[in-house]
């Protein structure tokens, strides 16, 4: 038996957050963490680290980069979970290529029809995908799953 | 009271945020808004511009009706604590949003003819639309949503998996 690792939890303010937040049962029987941007919807959570939100300028994604490998140094996550948004892109490739974490990620019930930019990025590299409307299984490929969404 | 909120988007919703303080004279409730990055400044109603989760569950749960753009964290939260609410999607020809699709969801929940969620697509109709809502009151509580369940469950099996 492998010892029980951290669970890492990514994501952006807003609707994504709520939809982990959701979730949360599904990762009790571990620790876990929050990796989120630096809002005011954000501010002094429990068990959080902050990021700057990467939409807003070049460098804040190079400083997010280091942030989130010296973070993953510090937790050592075994297991990542994500339902976006482009936080999760960075997150996701440093914790599977230089971490070995399993990955899972769930799409956003925002996504009814089309993939999210996103989704399509971590996609290849996700253990587990999940999708909360069925008409989006026939956009991605045979690994993505549905079992119901959260609305 | 009725809770305004119209999210973390770093674009305006300012269609939203005019209607509201246009008819708020009219409306026999409270109103807060929460504004983000809206540029309109209501005149007739109390606003926030950013209010952390926390704050926003406890706002939503005590509202009678939430007033909301078509933001999934707004709708799941007044779903799970049985709030009516009341969205206008925001529009990419507006440039109210990068694509259309809080549209999309708004279709898709019209769909669904769930009880406690209407959609409006004008915000010519807010005045109406609020009057009657607030008249109808919350319908009986809805059954519990299998998709939250069968989600929990996934992911904490596939989780047993990375241990073994």
């Amino acid at each position: 038996m492998k010892r029980n690792r951290k669970i890492g939890l990514i994501c952006s303010p807003g609707g994504h957050l709520v939809e982990v937040l959701q979730l949360i049962e599904a990762f009790e029987d571990a620790s876990f963490f929050f990796l989120t941007y630096r809002e005011k919807a954000t501010l002094n959570r429990k068990n959080t680290y902050y990021v700057s939100n990467f939409a807003k300028n070049p460098l804040s994604l190079v400083m997010g980069i280091l942030k989130i490998l010296y973070l993953f140094l510090k937790e050592r996550p075994g297991v990542l979970f994500s339902t976006g948004a482009e936080i999760a892109i960075p997150s996701f490739y440093i914790g599977k290529f230089l971490f070995r974490t399993k990955l899972i990620y769930l799409e956003c019930s925002a996504q009814v029809y089309s993939p999210s930019w996103t989704g399509r990025w971590v996609y290849p590299i996700t253990d587990l995908f999940l999708v909360q409307w069925e008409p989006l299984l026939r956009q991605y490929g045979s690994r993505a799953k549905y079992v119901g969404g959260l609305i | 009271m009725i809770f305004v909120t119209v999210g973390n988007d770093f674009r305006s919703f300012d269609r939203l945020l005019k209607k509201m303080d246009e008819i708020a004279p009219f409306i026999p409730s409270e109103i807060l808004i929460q504004t983000g990055y809206s540029r309109y400044v209501p005149q007739n109603t109390k606003h926030v511009d950013f209010i952390s989760m926390d704050i926003a569950i406890e706002y939503i749960r005590k509202s009678e009706l939430v007033v909301s753009h078509a933001g999934i964290g707004t709708i799941i939260l007044c779903k799970e604590y049985r709030i009516p609410i009341l969205i206008l999607p925001r529009r990419k020809a507006m440039e109210e949003h990068m694509n259309d699709h809080q549209l999309e969801i708004a279709q898709v929940l019209e769909k669904k003819e769930s009880e406690d969620i209407h959609v409006l697509y004008e915000e010519n109709q807010l005045k109406e639309n609020i009057l009657r809502i607030l008249k109808e009151g919350a319908s009986d509580p809805s059954q519990k949503v299998a998709g939250k369940t069968n989600l929990i469950k996934t992911i904490r099996d596939f989780i047993k998996t990375t241990r073994s």
